[in-house]
């Protein structure tokens, strides 16, 4: 609770956390929210500009944009939510063990970390894409894999301190099993910088998913994604510039919210950072 | 100073081995026969049983590793199945290319996060801080290909001012540098408010402002000077950043670079122009990483004998 109160005293992370919370909301209700049916075309109604009935218009099919902007948040929020736990439940246990049992594993384990941590992001997701095949699943793996060795990273940091620790000496003494040791003495101190690490790599996801979709790499038509949809409307850049309104405040929005939630998150677990601001 | 720089050198030896011996897997794990994927879907048997042969794909797997180790170190990237001509002919010019768009929106960016960075430290909680910081949201919060698209529907197509794509004059220039290194820029400028906030604070920044010394030195010469060590290892990072974005930024402007050259290579299943540019990517990432690491050392010292 004390957690919550010291998080609520920062506004912008607060209102911001609020959009974040909205925009979960229409990602799981999307479903039932669409005013019309996003993958349904209509011929008779391509190319309407925005209007009382199509708020964002229709796009080159006669579908209504503003339902396939909320089914596409729906398809945003879960491919950057599966992939931050893939990430996690890979990485973490691989930081903690390398962290606490050192050695020649720990500096092999790191060594291909540096490695990959010189690549950015975009570039490991395109090449794993193009393994695992662009599909949703796929965009999922790939992004998961390219932060994981950021999730080990921090894992095994922060075990690293925890190892030095009094109560972890007195536990191997009266002779816990290291399994026991990392789950339950370990653990704990592990989970708050985990989550903070998640909450900076979701807007770095969001913006990545999107761009492999931009591509055409990512999630394939007619699933909405608004990378996708961005890519689909720049042919009609002259005629129908409306149809990039909706998917651009999406995306950004999302962004925007998850970025600042993000830090505010940080800042409430680690105050020091505060006085920099 | 040179006994690192040869250690480093000799590190990209395992390094670059790890990295090709990856990618030779990983394109072996790719579905499909490669043999019937150069021939085409509808091609004669014997066709496929010639290229299979003539690549080496029935060989056992050591030997096609072997082989294709020493044609990468041969610089003999294969040929691409699309145009049939030399992967690393089709490869050299559009590394150029994209040296230039990536090497431009890097200098624009260190531009103006530096102008910009100092400023909003100098201005510390002040309203054009808060702007700045603002304005340096935003621009994270706007990915490459939304900033382009609003670029050229602006400039472009209402405007029509400059070309929507391509890269022919001067003026096929500005809205890829401008938008890859606006985003770069963006980040960078928190990063380098940051530091110089930090160096700011300093105890040597009071007593140089005790001392009397005029506040524009204060500023450039001793807190700017302080802060550069975090800001170059910054740079040294963004730049594969930039190179990254350079794929999404080449794609909207149809800049004839590495990056694209990728993604059409993938959206084809041109495999071995795909494998080229990306052994060329990692080479340059590589590189850069190399050189800044050896920079980083320049600047300070005291790593230098770690």
């Amino acid at each position: 609770m004390d957690f919550l109160k010291r998080f609520s005293r920062d506004k912008v992370g607060l209102f911001f956390g609020i959009v974040l919370v909205l925009i979960y909301l229409i990602a799981l209700t999307a479903h039932w929210i669409t005013p019309y049916d996003p993958l349904q075309t209509d011929l008779r109604k391509v190319f309407q500009p925005p209007s009382w009935e199509h708020w964002l218009g229709t796009d080159q099919f006669g579908r209504d944009m503003l339902s396939r902007v909320i089914l596409a948040t729906q398809i945003t929020a879960r491919v950057t939510g599966l992939a931050i736990l893939f990430a996690v439940i890979t990485g973490v246990p691989i930081g903690m063990f390398v962290g606490f049992v050192g050695g020649w594993l720990d500096g092999l384990v790191m060594r291909i970390t540096d490695m990959l941590l010189i690549f950015p992001i975009i570039m490991l997701a395109i090449v794993l894409v193009v393994i695992i095949g662009p599909t949703e699943n796929g965009v999922i793996f790939a992004l998961g894999i390219s932060q994981m060795p950021q999730f080990i990273r921090v894992a095994r940091g922060v075990t690293l301190s925890v190892k030095e620790e009094l109560y972890i000496e007195a536990a191997v003494a009266v002779g816990a099993s290291r399994e026991y040791i990392l789950r339950r003495h370990v653990w704990p101190n592990i989970s708050a910088p985990i989550i903070v690490q998640a909450s900076l790599t979701l807007p770095v996801f969001v913006l990545n998913a999107s761009a492999l979709s931009y591509l055409g790499l990512g999630v394939q038509p007619p699933t909405p994604e608004w990378g996708q949809m961005l890519n689909e409307s720049v042919a009609f850049i002259f005629n129908a510039p409306y149809l990039m309104i909706g998917p651009t405040i999406a995306l950004f929005l999302f962004t925007l919210a998850a970025n600042l939630v993000g830090d505010a998150l940080q800042e409430t677990i680690n105050p020091k950072l505060k006085k920099r601001k | 100073m040179l006994r690192m720089i040869i250690y480093r050198l000799l590190l990209i030896i395992p390094v670059g081995l790890v990295l090709v011996s990856f990618l030779f897997a990983l394109f072996h794990l790719i579905p499909g026969d490669p043999a019937q994927l150069m021939a085409g879907d509808n091609a004669p048997e014997e066709l496929v049983q010639a290229i299979r042969q003539a690549y080496g794909f029935d060989q056992p797997v050591h030997i096609q590793y072997w082989n294709y180790l020493i044609r990468v170190l041969q610089g003999d990237l294969g040929v691409s199945t699309y145009s049939r001509e030399p992967v690393i002919d089709v490869v050299w010019p559009r590394v150029i290319n994209t040296a230039q768009l990536a090497g431009l929106a890097m200098l624009f960016a260190i531009v103006i996060s530096l102008i910009l960075g100092c400023i909003s430290a100098m201005f510390w909680n002040h309203p054009v801080d808060k702007s700045v910081t603002v304005f340096s949201l935003v621009g994270i919060c706007t990915p490459v290909f939304v900033s382009g698209l609003i670029a050229i529907y602006f400039f472009s197509v209402y405007l029509g001012w400059l070309p929507i794509g391509g890269k022919a004059t001067w003026k096929h220039y500005i809205l890829p540098v401008v938008t890859l290194g606006a985003y770069q820029a963006a980040m960078f400028t928190r990063m380098v408010r940051s530091c110089m906030v930090d160096a700011l604070g300093r105890d040597f920044i009071v007593t140089a402002r005790a001392k009397g010394v005029a506040e524009r030195l204060v500023v450039f010469k001793h807190a700017l000077r302080n802060a550069l060590l975090p800001i170059i290892t910054l740079f040294g990072l963004g730049l594969g950043h930039t190179l990254g974005g350079s794929v999404v930024t080449e794609t909207i402007f149809n800049w004839p670079g590495l990056g694209r050259l990728m993604v059409d290579s993938i959206l084809t299943r041109d495999l071995p122009v795909t494998q080229g540019a990306i052994q060329i990517f990692a080479a340059i990432f590589i590189a850069v990483n190399l050189i800044v690491d050896v920079l980083y050392a320049w600047v300070d010292p005291r790593i230098r004998y770690d």
